[in-house]
């Protein structure tokens, strides 16, 4: 349990949170949007993957864009019925419907898969590298070049291409956006879905690091909330250096004080930052 | 309607609703059901005047209920403190913890406080389960039977329970409708649906929620307080997702602003999973589709579908205002 070793805990750490995260960061930035099934979503992807590595015996490879694809199907799902809502803005309803959405998936979960917990099992997490006496696996090192790919394609995307400037467009002014000849409804329903997307793949990468659970899901939705937040609401680039910020945080708290409030303590930070500087949070929307 | 035949009418439906239980056959499951129905009636009390008239989402609302839980099972089982004197630290207890939610929260608005207090009632779950002091995933044991010895009180069993239940509701009803007369209430109203008006009015929005916030607390920390008697045992599970969205779906599925409204909607859901169970799992995907349908689909709750049948009977809207007397 050296510092070294920590250090680089906190690194892996760090990019899954900010893996974690990623749905949320869009569609809170660039959206104007909210989710609280979000943590519920990462529970299903996990357990996709995990019924079809060891359930239906698919490779790995096959089982995330299955996950993924369910994570699309739930995400376009949602949206389509609170669309409502959505060109409304009722960001009140969107919060307690998403949260209704978390706890139909909690649910539907625990009827199919079943309420023990299970263990994904990965090509990569079964491999160990010793490096002195450092030790990761090569899931770690899939988690870390994921999340840096991740967030590269995605801040290109954003800032470069039609889409993103459309869905920004969406966000900063929807009517404006809509007068401007632009399906609004259809970049909601494109941005939920690739929510439910990158959750998926997060949780086909990171859930392997722990056992999973049909209950797990609420740790997941705090520590994106903090990464969003801390980041500043809907930056790309914030989100990536909070999440990582959060995971050595993490990590060496664990270590050192009590891993069993690693989370507490994260939002304890959270706390504190909304306390001292309450307006430092509230970024334009469509903010990079 | 004169306001004084409401009043009769009002007390008349109070005295007959305490015998719903005999009526509907007074076995034990009866008023087990009615005794929970009553409970978490008053729970959802406390976070309707957050959500209906304050307009925003309090999730924090479970913690409220675990303190009065908690610390009614810390004072009575611990220091041995009769059932008054729970519910008075209780109620101290969750207004310190409420003033300082609402201080830290303040400044945040819409889903910034959501976000907040949802985070809050996550982490005190995670606390619950770990701290010692609080029994850990133990939870806390030997609460005692709810006695009240200068009164000869005694409640063994739910059928006992039943008055105090009741009480504690009618009280709950009674604080929400005068809370809707007074002026916080009417303030805070008006911060929900213009707080530039309510600025200009003079009115301190701040202030406005933290009170709101500060009656609220209460009202569902004495549902966690009659809790912890009728289950005799606490554990961290009153922090569950569960009450959050049962409060919830109960205070929208009726109808927001409706006064019976969030009592109904616990009776609906309590109905259906005491008596037409389907299991845990379909019983949690029937409850949160009621949820999402309710506010996706019908936004004036199950109420909105029957009131514009009224309309049809009385063809002009009452007029505005004091009626103006008669020359005579």
């Amino acid at each position: 349990m050296n510092f070294t070793q920590q250090l680089v805990n906190g690194i892996v750490l760090g990019h899954a949170y900010a893996l974690i995260a990623i749905g949320w960061t869009v569609l809170l930035g660039v959206a104007r949007l909210v989710n609280f099934g979000h943590g519920q979503m990462y529970m299903l992807g996990a357990f996709v993957t995990w019924y079809g590595v060891s359930r239906l015996g698919l490779p790995y490879f096959v089982a995330i864009p299955l996950a993924m694809l369910i994570g699309v199907a739930v995400g376009y799902v949602m949206q389509r019925v609170m669309l409502q809502l959505t060109l409304k803005q009722d960001l009140v309803s969107i919060m307690i419907v998403t949260l209704g959405f978390g706890y139909v998936l909690h649910g539907a979960a625990a009827l199919f898969f079943g309420s023990t917990g299970q263990i994904l099992e990965t090509p990569f997490s079964v491999k160990d590298i010793y490096w002195g006496d450092l030790w990761i696996t090569y899931q770690d090192i899939a988690i870390v070049i994921a999340a840096i790919l991740f967030f590269a394609a995605l801040k290109y995307v954003i800032d470069r291409t039609r889409i993103g400037r459309l869905a920004r467009m969406v966000a900063e002014d929807p009517q404006l956006a809509q007068l401007a000849g632009v399906n609004v409804r259809r970049v909601y329903l494109g941005v939920f879905a690739f929510e439910g997307a990158a959750v998926a793949l997060a949780a086909a990468l990171v859930a392997p690091r722990t056992p999973i659970l049909t209950s797990m899901g609420f740790d997941e939705v705090i520590i994106t909330f903090v990464v969003v937040v801390l980041g500043g609401i809907g930056s790309v680039t914030g989100s990536y250096v909070a999440g990582l910020a959060l995971g050595l945080f993490t990590a060496f708290f664990g270590a050192f004080v009590s891993p069993a409030y690693a989370t507490a303590a994260a939002f304890a930070v959270l706390i504190a930052v909304l306390v001292v500087r309450p307006g430092g949070l509230a970024v334009s929307p469509g903010a990079r | 309607m004169n306001h004084g035949i409401k009043t009769i009418l009002l007390a008349v439906l109070a005295i007959a609703g305490f015998f719903v239980p005999t009526l509907l056959g007074g076995s034990g499951a009866v008023y087990a059901a009615c005794v929970l129905i009553a409970i978490f009636a008053v729970m959802s009390y406390g976070l309707d005047i957050v959500v209906s008239d304050l307009g925003e989402v309090s999730l924090a609302h479970t913690v409220f209920f675990a303190v009065g839980a908690y610390t009614t099972a810390l004072l009575s089982a611990s220091a041995g403190f009769g059932p008054i004197l729970s519910l008075v630290g209780a109620i101290l207890i969750v207004l310190l913890v409420a003033a300082a939610l609402g201080f830290v929260t303040l400044k945040l608005r819409e889903f910034v406080f959501s976000l907040v207090t949802y985070a809050v009632a996550v982490v005190a779950a995670t606390i619950a389960q770990n701290w010692e002091f609080l029994g850990g995933s133990d939870g806390l044991r030997g609460i005692p039977a709810f006695e009240v010895s200068w009164l000869g009180f005694t409640a063994r069993n739910d059928q006992e329970l039943w008055p105090v239940a009741y009480l504690l509701l009618i009280v709950a009803i009674y604080l929400v409708s005068a809370f809707r007369r007074s002026k916080l209430g009417q303030a805070a109203m008006m911060v929900h649906l213009n707080q530039r008006l309510a600025v200009t009015s003079g009115v301190d929005p701040q202030r406005i929620r933290l009170q709101v916030f500060l009656v609220s607390a209460p009202i569902t920390a004495s549902a966690g307080w009659l809790y912890a008697y009728q289950r005799a045992y606490i554990s961290a599970d009153v922090l569950e997702t569960y009450f959050l969205i049962l409060m919830l779906t109960a205070v929208v599925v009726m109808g927001r602003r409706l006064l019976l409204g969030p009592l109904l909607g616990v009776a609906l859901i309590q109905l259906q999973e005491k008596f037409f169970s389907f299991g845990g799992y379909v019983d949690k995907i029937i409850l949160g589709s009621v949820l999402i349908v309710t506010l996706a689909f019908l936004p004036n709750g199950l109420f909105g579908i029957v009131s514009p049948l009224r309309n049809l009977f009385t063809r002009r809207a009452a007029p505005v205002g004091k009626p103006i007397p008669e020359r005579s």
